[in-house]
């Protein structure tokens, strides 16, 4: 069953196949929150979670046609989310030129002795590891679909999701037992 | 005791069974701090998925239509364009096959040659204007197209041939033939094309 259900789904998606504008609209309404909550909890900012929004929903109408019907909309739209989500990450890297940027980052809040809350914890996490908790943890991806949309391996993911437990319990004053 | 690290707890959570995490699961049903690490595990978890759903800021639908329908008049744009010079390049090709063919005449046979020369350059260049190339033909239409193109590569065969066997100004015969067989064939390359046009619309 779809997590964000739509009435009509079939005939919104038929309409929608035809570049009906109310079609598409409704398509936008219906997913417009969950698509923003994602690529926000990925991306850095307002404002690139915003532009992963309009590029989600550009590709949606654009390529609406190959959304084969059997699969669920929720589970189209999501992937095609968390992929622009994604290339937005990897081309801020590359626009600030600052590869290490996370593991810097993360070291310097690791000194950071305070307690936090998880939305504040989960911020302060690198934008990798973020990304990586976010999409196996809540939206439930394995490894290996996260790996293949991030074009690295599974181990890298897994890795990734060790790293940022580890930090997240720290963070969370959490004291490591044993 | 060497309890399991953080990996190997969030392995055990996976589905399925990973080969040779037997031992990690036999240290996990015995191990009270690495059950507690396992439950504190979950728990994060789902206070994650419990974290309040972020909503966008700006409504940005507007953005997202402005873009589909620029997309969408270019596209038109585009279409309009070839449609237009698809059928300009008909119209030309349509009138080249209406123009009779060079018949023979009294002229001197160089003014001839000439002439058939000039004819064979014209139907190549509208051809090539039409871009039959890149034009979709049924299967049929796609073989007699074909045929004809493999007999005129043969008669430049020839030509080249000939040209390069005669002696300068001589040969003539031979090469009016050839460039009489070129034309003819070009015109009924022409004329396939022509009539596919003329049958889808064009």
């Amino acid at each position: 069953m779809d997590l964000y259900p739509i009435a009509n789904a079939e005939s919104v998606v038929a309409q929608a196949r035809e570049g009906d504008a109310a079609a598409l609209e409704a398509l936008f309404r219906a997913f417009e929150v969950p698509v923003y909550n994602l690529a926000r909890r990925i991306c850095r900012t307002t404002e690139d979670a915003e532009d992963v929004v309009q590029e989600t929903f550009f590709e949606v109408c654009r390529s609406i046609g190959r959304y084969r019907q059997d699969g669920s909309l929720w589970g189209w739209i999501r992937t095609i989310a968390a992929s622009k989500a994604l290339m937005r990450l990897r081309r801020n890297k590359y626009r600030d030129a600052d590869e290490l940027h996370d593991e810097v980052m993360e070291h310097k809040r690791e000194d950071t002795a305070l307690r936090m809350d998880l939305e504040a914890a989960l911020e302060r996490l690198g934008e990798t590891s973020r990304a990586v908790v976010w999409l196996h943890d809540v939206e439930g991806y394995t490894h290996d679909e996260i790996a293949t949309m991030m074009g690295k391996t599974a181990s890298f993911s897994k890795s990734q999701l060790a790293r940022a437990h580890v930090r997240l319990r720290l963070w969370l004053g959490e004291e490591a037992l044993g | 005791m060497t309890h399991l690290t953080m990996e190997q707890l969030l392995a055990l959570r996976e589905p399925g069974v990973e080969p040779g995490t037997a031992g990690q699961r036999a240290h996990l049903e015995q191990c009270d701090t690495c059950r507690l690490e396992r439950d504190r595990l979950e728990q994060r978890a789902a206070r994650l998925r419990a974290l309040p759903t972020l909503r966008p800021p700006r409504d940005q639908w507007p953005r997202v239509a402005a873009r589909v329908n620029t997309v969408r008049r270019q596209r038109r744009i585009r279409w309009m364009t070839a449609g237009a010079m698809a059928l300009a390049a008909s119209l030309a090709l349509a009138l080249l096959v209406r123009r009779p063919a060079p018949a023979p005449s009294a002229a001197a046979p160089a003014e001839q040659l000439s002439s058939l020369q000039q004819r064979s350059r014209a139907l190549e260049a509208a051809i090539g204007a039409y871009g039959a190339d890149a034009r979709v033909l049924d299967g049929r239409t796609s073989r007699v197209a074909a045929d004809l193109e493999d007999r005129i590569a043969e008669v430049d065969q020839q030509l080249e041939r000939t040209e390069l066997a005669a002696p300068p100004g001589m040969g003539g015969a031979d090469l009016m033939q050839l460039w009489q067989e070129r034309v003819g064939l070009l015109d009924a390359l022409v004329d396939v094309h022509v009539t596919r046009a003329s049958n889808i619309g064009l």
